[in-house]
């Protein structure tokens, strides 16, 4: 009784962006995207992300894939991962010549 | 009370010397004997510089002073006592006349003698290492105590864990009793997680498959959504359904939720960002769950298969035991 009164509140559509499929795409977006930001590291930053990530133009392309291919929740979740990574990283290799972050 | 120290002392001075006078021959004290023969040649020593210290002007007492040290210091001290007014000239009489007296009687000291002193010295260290030794063992056992509890099965039960009320990913209601006999591993997620849940999800789905395979031990995988708003029990199936066939995927009305997660003490938040789409925090852990729905043990997510599937091997069969 109350499964039928439950499923009729929730119009029984299934969000597959968030199935294994979807997933694997997205991550597949997300590692190119990352990579891209990696390998153009020292060019200018003049795209803003999400989180306070920035990106140089070179990896434009890169962005729209993985904003399309996954949610938006998603991107903000990544970028502020890969935020905190790098400067994680930039914490622990070089201490001595740099205060703060 | 100087006076009537040096008053004391200049009466026993002249009973001396009259005695001595008198040839009246006084058999030395046993107890000055004993304290000779055990007398150890540092604390002749000691005496020695402490004689120097009092009496800088006579070099006649010092080599004499060590022979009978007991009652002699005992009338130095009391000479040394009332010698602030510069009585440097007496102290040496009494050194002599004590010195003469060796052969005389005893002469009865003042309160502190080099034996009470001894005594004292002797009784406080006695005491230290005693107590010492006591201290120490009360703190052995202690930490015996401790280590025991570390190495075996923990004393006492957490208080996790409880009766809940969901629907399972067929439509149908179930509740703890359904999980009744056999091992149960649960994890509390949603399917809208980006990364974690999957990844904890896959690892849970292969530590069931490699604890069949090898231990042929069967546990029952359980997903229960701290998402309720979002996750139908549609959506939960198809999410379970590619993990594992055994998984078995919860979901229920928000109260429902809430009461499972109160009882496993799970935090889980929305994340407000936007209403459309949201992220859930919460506790990443995996609790494993007696054949009685009781708890057993708990996995973070720092632990990868292996060392899933062998937290879980040694529980089941500690609890055979």
């Amino acid at each position: 009784m109350a499964t039928e009164a439950y499923a009729a509140r929730n119009p029984a559509e299934v969000h597959t962006d968030v199935l294994s499929n979807a997933r694997q795409a997205c991550y597949k977006a997300r590692d190119a995207f990352y990579a891209c930001v990696e390998k153009e590291s020292d060019k200018k930053q003049t795209e803003i992300a999400s989180k306070g990530l920035l990106y140089p133009a070179e990896c434009k392309a890169s962005r729209e894939e993985f904003v399309k291919h996954c949610r938006t929740s998603w991107v903000k979740h990544f970028d502020a991962l890969y935020c905190k990574n790098k400067s994680l990283k930039r914490l622990l290799d070089d201490k001595d010549s740099r205060k703060g972050v | 009370m100087a006076s009537i120290i040096s008053r004391t002392v200049n009466h026993l001075r002249h009973v001396n010397r009259s005695v001595i006078r008198s040839g009246l021959r006084i058999p030395r004290p046993p107890l000055a004997d004993c304290l000779q023969n055990r007398h150890l040649p540092l604390l002749g020593q000691s005496l020695t510089i402490y004689q120097r210290c009092l009496f800088s002007t006579t070099p006649n007492t010092t080599t004499q002073n060590q022979r009978n040290p007991e009652p002699k210091t005992t009338e130095n001290e009391n000479s040394g006592n009332s010698g602030e007014s510069g009585e440097s000239g007496e102290g040496s009489k009494s050194g002599e006349s004590s010195e003469s007296s060796n052969a005389g009687k005893s002469i009865r000291g003042g309160p502190v003698s080099w034996l009470s002193f001894l005594l004292l010295v002797a009784t406080g260290a006695g005491i230290i290492l005693y107590y010492d030794k006591e201290k120490r063992q009360h703190i052995e056992e202690i930490f015996k105590a401790s280590k025991e509890v570390k190495q075996g099965p923990s004393v006492g039960k957490a208080a996790i864990g409880g009766p809940f009320n969901l629907i399972n990913h067929d439509g149908k209601r179930v509740t703890e009793k359904d999980f009744l006999g056999k091992w149960t591993l649960m994890y509390f997620g949603f399917t809208h997680c980006p990364d974690i849940c999957p990844d904890e999800l896959v690892k849970l789905a292969a530590a069931v498959d490699k604890l069949q395979k090898d231990a042929g031990i069967e546990i029952v995988p359980l997903f229960i959504s701290v998402d309720p708003e979002r996750d139908t029990v549609e959506q939960v199936r198809e999410y379970v359904k590619e993990f594992h066939p055994k998984l078995i995927g919860l979901t229920g009305k928000p109260d429902e939720i809430r009461s499972v997660a109160r009882a496993y003490r799970v935090y889980y938040m929305k994340t407000t960002e936007e209403d459309s789409d949201y992220l859930v925090d919460h506790s990443i852990v995996m609790y494993l769950m007696s054949p009685e729905m009781e708890f057993v043990k708990f996995f973070g997510k720092n632990n990868d298969v292996d060392s899933l599937a062998e937290g879980i091997t040694k529980e089941i069969k500690q609890h055979k035991k």
